[in-house]
């Protein structure tokens, strides 16, 4: 699919051990990964956070949602959450969901995979990516 | 590792007057997808209908319990049912 924007690489330090998440930072303290999320989802209209990328999913669940976006030909920014376990973290102590994948459109959750599966099929993902 | 019944019961029990039909469709115990029926669900989106779901289960959500895929709905008989979920709301 050619309209699907680039994977959004979120910046943080390389090389970070994949099985070693550290705590969350405690209230107050800059916590760099939460930030970049946030911003993220901010600056995309459309942004899935994902497992694997929608060329190669790694999961049966972001697969279908990627797959539902694509039919409606809707360009988005994807997240692959699987790099850094404090992706996931994060993401989900932002958002209060906690499965992957989770899209957001226009700065809001608009849910996981059966949501996102079931709106399509009402077509209301449709009016809702508008 | 819970069971679908283990899953169903947890969900009654959580959930005031709902049903949980689950179903355990890996045969691995760690996928699961829940049809709920909640009057408690009526006037609330979908999002935050899987969210009182997935409440119940905390932390085992990602953990022993690998994937629970949800489909919410409100019974026929409760004023509601059948309602839209509100439009998400578009900023400009």
């Amino acid at each position: 699919m050619s309209r699907t924007t680039p994977s959004t690489e979120l910046p943080m330090s390389p090389g970070q051990p994949a099985a070693s998440a550290p705590a969350p930072s405690p209230a107050g303290e800059a916590n760099p990964i939460r930030e970049a999320i946030s911003e993220a989802i901010a600056e995309h209209k459309v942004i899935l956070f994902m497992k694997g990328t929608p060329e190669a999913p790694a999961c049966g669940f972001s697969a279908r949602t990627v797959a539902a976006l694509q039919e409606l030909d809707t360009p988005f920014a994807a997240v692959d959450i699987l790099p850094d376990p404090r992706i996931r973290q994060e993401l989900s102590a932002i958002s209060n969901w906690p499965t992957i994948p989770q899209l957001f459109v226009n700065g809001e959750l608009l849910g996981g995979c059966d949501i996102v599966i079931e709106m399509f099929e009402s077509g209301e993902l449709a009016e809702a990516l508008v | 590792m819970p069971s679908a019944e283990d899953i169903s019961q947890r969900i009654e029990a959580s959930i005031p007057g709902a049903t949980a039909d689950v179903e355990d469709y890996t045969g691995t115990g760690d996928h699961f997808r829940a049809t709920v029926t909640a009057a408690a669900f009526a006037g609330r989106s979908r999002i935050e209908q899987h969210r009182l779901v997935y409440e119940i289960f905390g932390a085992e959500i990602g953990g022993p319990i690998h994937a629970l895929s949800l489909k919410t709905q409100v019974p026929q008989d409760v004023p509601g049912a059948g309602a839209a979920m509100p439009q998400p709301t578009t900023t400009q």
